[in-house]
């Protein structure tokens, strides 16, 4: 179980957590929601002791294990040496020793994943996530934490992750369970902490909760609407919404398309490593497709476009790197669509953005397929997509789905994004 | 040719000591994640320690000492740069190789006064050290320890390691105090053994072909091994090729061995696997 | 702390513990420091050998700040400061332009081997320029004691360059203007233009520049070859108005320096001017020492080094958190 009292945690001139209580059972499933940024994380890096609290105090019974989202395994070595790395001390190996030890472990977790000779590069995402999900259950824990694990798996995999948590509380794990996705929520958890802007809003029993209620404390203003798209598209333009679970090729594809086709619009999936240009101004990013280069030009340039796409910046010879992650994709748009591109390429154009900036983009790309664009969007947010794509194909291990109208797809969805037919 | 390439066989095993040693310890370096383009600096400052205290020691043990004791200077000096400092790893290496060249003739010059005749090796323990222990050693701590896993893990994904409680930083100092011993080793071997003391940049880029075969043997032990051999035989040649009067210019011979470097940094076919972290800042 | 008084403060920290060094081993600072003013920037005769000794430094330094903008290691200015020398020779006989002309194609064509290998074989220039350094050096030991032999035949030279750099004032040639329009070429090229624009990009963050349109590989080609040009102009001049023959050591290290001259100068093209100044008139000085107080020359390239030291701990104090 676990204790936490009145924990504040800044960063800089945020509160990320401020203020929370929040008390976890042994045995209990609770599950923690909140949009992008309302301090989930960070509330939950505390309770395991990975970062300090400012304020407060962390009362745990027994040890606490954080699965991260973002992976902690070294890709180029196997399932059995990524689990013999957090072994103490110092010994001597043979290959064939850690890979029984390995398979002893998974055994004891209950999980399943064979052939741990394999090299974690090899595994498909699914698999990267039993793997963490594995070493952190192998430590035997009291308290089992799990930040987004969903966020990667197919429906039949979620599954498979439900009965493992289950059997987990059973045995006396304090399991959390962070997550955005409302439906899955509600079939896992049996208490629900909502969370806003850092502090608790809201703690409910599943049985007395719903989606809407639920989706309403979470943001400040009225869930959008998913599907409906408004205006009629003239003279051809479409959205067609590439879905899938993150890591089945997306990546590879917007890149080979960006190879094929240079003179699409290409908005890159990580904005920060392939967008920006972090040290160049905002003058310059948006002048990196241009056949000239003229400073006074340029920034006179900056400047109209900070004021129409409503850009938070100091000037036009801001460098880049200190927007924030929705005004800096706000720069890449505008540099990609002012050359009224017949074709764009989105991938997941609103990772990490919040609520204004979503519909900003959301708006931009309605816009451009109304004046005829073809629009191919990468994303692994199925309300985003449903809400755009006027076609759906689903990826799964690099291969395309065929082309699926939303009703259709919206039927067929959970089994092809798990690869069945 | 035939014949000049098996009389060459003897004198590259040892000729190359030097060079092994030095694929050797940069290879654990890099296994961690580190380049460290410095060894060249750091085999010459060795070469010149070495030298220098054999010379007023009369003994080649203490030689060796102090060579391996050059070398760790250096190899502190980089960490402070490179580990603790998070400095970029080839501006910093370019900085020590010229630090070494500059320092070295400018003391070396200073203590003229100590040129005396250097005892010369003649037993040989260090040519089954170079080929034969150090390889199975580095070989079984690399791949056959908890402490070599967490090693590779370090030049792979740092924050992995990170996430074990263990510290990157102390990893990559054990490869540097590792590589400062053998290349210190290399450096007063080839002042002590093969040559009769200390000269001007007498390594002569063996720090830069050394870098090459790492990448050459991609970063295994084997490799290391193979791509020394290949090279050093080469290299043989070059003197048998002299000896022969074949008619090659005197100096085309002596580019001979950065042309052959070349060549094998070539032979590196397809797209040749680095550990993912390899040279990488941490911020 | 601005980049500018990093800079100094390295350049002055460098100098003090080149002294300190000196005193290490029973010489007096003082003394020293003294020579290395005066043998320098004491007086006409002094300015006139720093000039002569800097325009090569600028021009090598130029060519590692084009190539560091852009991302790639360029280490091998001293084997296209060398190729660049030769090619200037043997095309001499056409007149001083065309022999420049030769000089800045062949830095190009050695700087471009790298090039080459890195595309094609994923070698890393890092190590294939330096041993191309090497193998340069080796080619003119080879050229001075065979094919471009002095017809005298006596000494490891070649024979009188057929076109020289007309002189400006006595003791100073005219490539200290080339020398001068070459370092506001670069900075107009990285500045001012878009080629220049996409290098900086690519070298600042190659990711994002190709999802930006920009094709990374032709970019670092070009880069590497404008470089190679500008270290192989470097050996031209010095070629052409300064020693008139090539001999084994012609090089000296100017390649290597340049490192040194672009890092001083923060990467920046204008400031390169006064670091090559700067590291003109410490090889100048330190010349003087060897001959007069039997201090090895090489405390200059020490000098070098330490001064890239003092930045890494600049910078890293300038960034500190």
């Amino acid at each position: 179980m676990i204790q936490l009292a009145h924990v504040t945690r800044t960063y800089g001139a945020t509160r990320a957590v401020d203020d929370v209580s929040l008390r976890i059972e042994r045995g209990e499933i609770v599950a923690l929601v909140g949009e992008n940024g309302a301090g989930k994380t960070t509330l939950m890096r505390v309770a395991a002791g990975e970062i300090a609290a400012d304020a407060g105090t962390v009362a745990a019974g027994g040890r606490v294990e954080l699965v991260h989202q973002h992976f902690m395994l070294v890709n180029q070595l196997t399932i059995a040496e990524n689990l013999a790395l957090p072994h103490p001390g110092f010994r001597f190996t043979t290959r064939r020793g850690i890979e029984r030890e390995a398979e002893q472990t998974i055994a004891a977790s209950g999980i399943e994943l064979r052939d741990v000779a394999r090299r974690v590069a090899e595994l498909s995402v699914g698999e990267r996530s039993k793997l963490e999900l594995i070493k952190a259950i192998a430590r035997k824990p009291a308290t089992l934490i799990l930040d987004e694990p969903t966020s990667v798996l197919t429906p039949t995999e979620t599954e498979e992750l439900f009965r493992v948590m289950r059997r987990l509380a059973d045995a006396g794990t304090a399991v959390v369970f962070i997550s955005h996705k409302l439906p899955e929520v509600l079939a896992i958890a049996q208490r629900i902490v909502v969370m806003r802007n850092g502090r608790v809003v809201a703690e409910s029993r599943a049985a007395e909760a719903n989606v809407v209620s639920l989706a309403n404390t979470m943001t400040q203003s009225p869930f959008p609407p998913s599907g409906g798209k408004g205006v009629e598209r003239r003279r051809g333009g479409e959205i067609l919404a590439i879905v899938g679970v993150a890591g089945n090729g997306q990546a590879e594809l917007a890149a080979k398309l960006r190879d094929e086709q240079p003179n699409a619009a290409h908005i890159p999936e990580d904005r920060t490593r392939d967008g920006i240009i972090a040290e160049l101004t905002i003058a310059e990013n948006l002048a990196l497709r241009n056949e000239r280069w003229n400073p006074r030009d340029a920034a006179r340039h900056a400047e109209r476009t900070i004021a129409l796409y409503s850009i938070r910046a100091s000037g036009p010879l801001q460098r880049a790197g200190d927007l924030s992650g929705g005004n800096q994709q706000k720069v890449i748009l505008a540099r990609e669509l002012e050359r009224r591109p017949k074709t764009i390429v989105a991938a997941e154009p609103t990772r990490g953005l919040d609520i204004e900036a979503t519909r900003f983009v959301h708006e931009q790309l309605r816009a451009e397929a109304a004046n005829g664009a073809s629009i191919l969007l990468i994303t692994s947010d199925l309300d985003e997509a449903f809400a755009l794509a006027d076609a759906i194909q689903v990826i799964y291990r690099g291969r395309l789905s065929e082309r699926l109208s939303p009703a259709e797809a919206s039927e067929k969805i959970g089994r092809l994004m798990a690869g069945v037919a | 040719m035939f014949e000049l390439l098996v009389s060459s066989i003897p004198l590259a095993i040892v000729a190359s000591i030097p060079l092994l040693l030095a694929v050797e310890g940069e290879l654990v370096v890099q296994r961690s994640g580190m380049i460290n383009l410095g060894i060249e600096g750091m085999m010459l400052t060795a070469a010149m320690t070495a030298v220098l205290v054999a010379q007023t020691t009369h003994s080649l043990a203490l030689g060796f000492a102090g060579g391996v004791a050059g070398a760790l200077a250096i190899a502190a000096l980089f960490g402070v740069l490179a580990i603790t400092l998070r400095a970029d790893q080839i501006v910093t290496g370019t900085a020590i190789n010229l630090l070494a060249l500059g320092g070295t003739s400018f003391i070396y010059r200073e203590v003229q006064s100590l040129v005396q005749q250097v005892p010369q090796l003649r037993t040989d323990a260090v040519l089954p050290l170079a080929w034969l222990a150090i390889p199975l050693v580095l070989g079984a701590i690399l791949w056959n320890s908890s402490f070599g896993l967490r090693l590779r893990a370090c030049g792979e994904n740092p924050e992995a390691v990170a996430a074990t409680g263990r510290s990157v930083a102390n990893y990559r100092w054990i490869t540097l105090a590792i590589e400062a011993l053998l290349v210190g080793i290399a450096g007063a071997y080839l002042a002590l053994a093969l040559s009769n003391g200390f000269a001007e940049n007498m390594t002569a880029g063996r720090g830069f072909i050394a870098l090459s075969i790492v990448i050459f043997g991609r970063w295994s032990i084997k490799g290391a091994l193979l791509g020394t051999a290949i090279f050093g035989l080469t290299a043989a040649m070059q003197y048998a090729l002299q000896a022969a009067n074949r008619g090659i210019p005197f100096h085309l011979l002596l580019a001979l061995p950065y042309v052959v470097t070349l060549l094998i940094l070539c032979g590196v076919a397809g797209r040749v696997r680095a550990p993912e972290n390899l040279g990488v800042r941490r911020r | 702390m601005s980049r500018v008084l990093s800079a100094v403060l390295a350049a002055v920290a460098a100098l003090l513990l080149l002294a300190i060094t000196a005193a290490l081993f029973g010489h007096s600072p003082l003394a020293l420091l003294s020579i290395l003013v005066r043998s320098s920037v004491g007086s006409r005769f002094a300015l006139e050998g720093t000039l002569l000794k800097s325009v090569p430094l600028l021009l090598t330094g130029l060519s590692v700040v084009i190539a560091f903008r852009a991302g790639v290691w360029n280490i091998g200015g001293e084997g296209q400061f060398i190729v660049g020398a030769l090619a200037a020779l043997v095309a001499s006989r056409f007149g001083a332009i065309a022999s420049l002309l030769a000089a800045m194609l062949a830095g190009a064509a050695w700087a471009s081997i790298a090039s080459a290998m890195r595309l094609w074989r994923n070698a890393p220039e890092v190590l294939t320029t330096i041993l191309l350094n090497f193998t340069a050096i080796h080619l003119l030991g080879w050229s001075v004691n065979g094919p471009l032999r002095e017809h005298a035949a006596q000494y490891p030279q070649t024979d009188l360059a057929a076109a020289t750099l007309p002189p400006l004032a006595s003791g100073v040639h005219s490539g200290v203007l080339l020398a001068l329009a070459a370092s506001v070429a670069v900075w107009w090229m990285l500045y001012r233009t878009m080629e220049g624009l996409r290098l900086r990009a690519t070298g600042f963050n190659p990711f994002a520049a190709r999802w930006a349109g920009i094709r990374v590989g032709s970019q670092l080609a070009r880069a590497m070859a404008i470089s190679g040009a500008v270290a192989g102009l470097a050996g031209g001049i010095e070629l052409l108005g300064v020693t008139h023959r090539l001999f084994e050591r012609f090089a000296a290290g100017y390649g290597y320096s340049g490192i040194a001259v672009a890092l001083l100068a923060q990467l920046h093209p204008l400031a390169t001017i006064a670091s090559a100044f700067f590291f003109g008139a410490l090889v100048t000085g330190a010349g003087e020492l060897q001959r007069t107080a039997d201090i090895s020359a090489g405390v200059a390239t020490f000098g070098q080094a330490v001064v890239i030291l003092m930045l890494i701990v600049m910078d890293h104090v300038r960034t500190a958190r």
